[in-house]
């Protein structure tokens, strides 16, 4: 369907592209729980043929250093066309979206994505698709392999550093996506449902490896799911989204340290009420649905 | 009585299966063709023991009108066949991933594409011998015989890529010519050697028309016309099984290459 929809602007030079590692440095100046990345409003306005779709809404968002933020919302909601935009692979309509003080108009290594679909380059091995952003910022042989290493290990992906992409298991090859987007050390890292094509036992499992990496390694993460349960496993705030299109229903911050206890009463109460908030919308969950 | 049990999950029954039915076809082609020939009894169409014949005697003493050998014949060909192929791949290639690239620049050459594309190698023939000498011109009617299904095939190719690759490697911080360098050439080997695949095939077919006016080099082609010129049909189609021979050899080699590639670099084009 989005391949038929002519985006106002979609196309961009890539002049101004964000090349090098560790853009998280750039932004050492604010402190953990400060504003990093402030979106305003965020419009996007899809056009086919006869008609315009108003996909978001003059959305405002302010996302801190260091927290997981979740943004959850009915499917269609224009959840991950945010997404898109943050990433500078959809230009907005109207509106701006700035990393510290700094404008995001094209992709770049300071928005690191994780896609839902993977992602990755097949004629390449794991551990160089680990590698591949690194090697695009022209960091040296040694010191690639010397920090894939560390990130294979983190998502227990050692012994399958010279595998090929297509002999992996779906959990193992989102695990090398998010190696991938990580290594880079970005300003913010973007992920795009990314248990979303996962059965339920390996999405779990991936979301406790998550959890395990980020005890070691602080990131500001925006994380897009259509599920209540993983949103609040893994987020400091969640966002809910209203029907299309997209605007700010309500955000919930979520108690408690990583990793927590999906059956305690905290969570499922927690859990209950997101779910009435959105009932009482009539805005219906498909994972809730069944 | 012994019962043979053909186990599909076997690689070496999967391929004494293989064989067995390639020569039950050959045989079965040879029997249609001596039964066809036979009952029609026409001229220029000889009987499979007759080129039989004539294919051992070119192979042993080669062209005894000319005092030529099978190998030179073959040599003079393969290396026409060779420089075709060549020229094809160096400009096919770079010409089919800028074309498949650059979308306003595809539009606007794709009428020229449909205008030469039709036109048959064998027209070209005359034009370029006379126009770039018998170095060139026969190499260069191979080469479009090559070039066209090989440009085709790389377009196609890169078109197909998945856009999400193009979006992975510009967040991880891709300029266009690294996007080019290090994602689309990459994905589009698959669709590059499946076209060579095609045009090898037809690169054969073009050397008879290439040596047809190219008589000064030999070749296995200008055997052939030396053979139905002097109604030595026998030995006409002992060419023709020659060329075959040659197109089989080559095609079959450019497929498992491409097979072997795109396995390896895990897609399948």
């Amino acid at each position: 369907m989005k391949s038929e929809m002519v985006v106002e602007g979609e196309k961009f030079s890539s002049k101004n592209r964000v090349r090098a590692d560790r853009t998280d440095e750039l932004y050492a100046d604010i402190p953990e729980g400060e504003t990093l990345m402030k979106i305003e409003g965020l419009t996007v306005i899809y056009r086919s043929d006869d008609k315009e779709t108003l996909a978001v809404d003059n959305l405002n968002l302010e996302v801190k250093k260091g927290e997981l933020i979740s943004i959850v919302g009915p499917s269609g909601c224009g959840k991950s066309t945010i997404l898109r935009c943050i990433a500078g692979l959809l230009q907005p309509t109207r509106g701006t979206i700035t990393i510290g003080d700094k404008p995001c108009t094209t992709a770049g290594s300071d928005r690191g994505m994780v896609f839902q679909d993977f992602a990755l380059f097949p004629w390449r091995s794991v551990r160089s698709n680990i590698e591949f952003g690194l090697e695009v910022a022209g960091v040296p042989k040694e010191e690639r392999h010397a920090r894939s290493e560390k990130y294979l290990k983190a998502m227990g992906l050692q012994d399958f550093a010279d595998a090929r992409i297509h002999e992996l298991s779906g959990g193992m090859k989102q695990r090398v996506g998010i190696a991938r987007a990580m290594i880079m050390h970005p300003a913010v890292i973007l992920m795009d449902e990314p248990f979303g094509a996962l059965d339920a036992q390996t999405r779990n499992i991936l979301q406790e490896s998550l959890v395990n990496v980020l005890k070691n390694s602080h990131r500001t993460i925006v994380f897009v799911t259509h599920s209540v349960d993983e949103a609040l496993f893994l987020s400091d705030r969640v966002i809910i989204l209203s029907k299309r299109p997209a605007t700010i229903f309500k955000i919930i911050d979520v108690p408690g340290e990583r990793p927590r206890d999906r059956a305690s009463p905290e969570f499922t109460t927690l859990r209950r009420d997101i779910l009435d908030y959105l009932e009482s919308q009539n805005v219906m969950f498909e994972s809730e649905k069944k | 009585m012994v019962t043979i049990h053909y186990d599909e999950n076997n690689r070496v029954h999967r391929f004494i299966r293989s064989i067995i039915i390639l020569a039950l076809s050959l045989v079965a082609f040879v029997l249609i063709w001596w039964f066809v020939t036979y009952m029609a009894e026409l001229n220029a169409f000889p009987t499979p023991d007759k080129v039989f014949d004539a294919l051992i005697a070119l192979i042993r003493d080669g062209d005894t009108i000319n005092h030529h050998t099978l190998g030179e014949y073959v040599k003079s060909s393969f290396s026409t066949f060779l420089k075709g192929f060549l020229i094809a791949l160096v400009v096919s290639v770079p010409l089919g991933l800028l074309l498949g690239y650059v979308k306003p620049l595809r539009e606007f050459t794709a009428p020229w594409i449909e205008i030469v594309r039709p036109i048959a190698p064998i027209a070209w023939a005359p034009i370029f011998i006379i126009s770039f000498g018998l170095n060139l011109g026969p190499a260069l009617v191979v080469a479009v015989g090559i070039f066209f299904p090989m440009l085709t095939s790389i377009i196609f190719g890169v078109q197909r890529i998945d856009k999400t690759w193009i979006e992975a490697s510009k967040t991880l911080g891709a300029g266009q010519l690294q996007i080019f360098v290090k994602i689309v050439l990459p994905a589009t080997v698959p669709y590059i050697l499946n076209g060579m695949k095609v045009g090898l095939g037809v690169g054969w077919m073009c050397i008879v028309a290439a040596e047809l006016y190219a008589k000064q080099l030999g070749g296995i082609g200008h055997y052939l016309l030396i053979m139905t010129d002097n109604g030595l049909w026998a030995n006409a189609f002992a060419a023709i099984i020659v060329i075959a021979f040659l197109g089989i050899v080559t095609t079959g080699v450019a497929e498992y290459v491409s097979k072997y590639v795109s396995r390896r670099m895990g897609m399948e084009a």
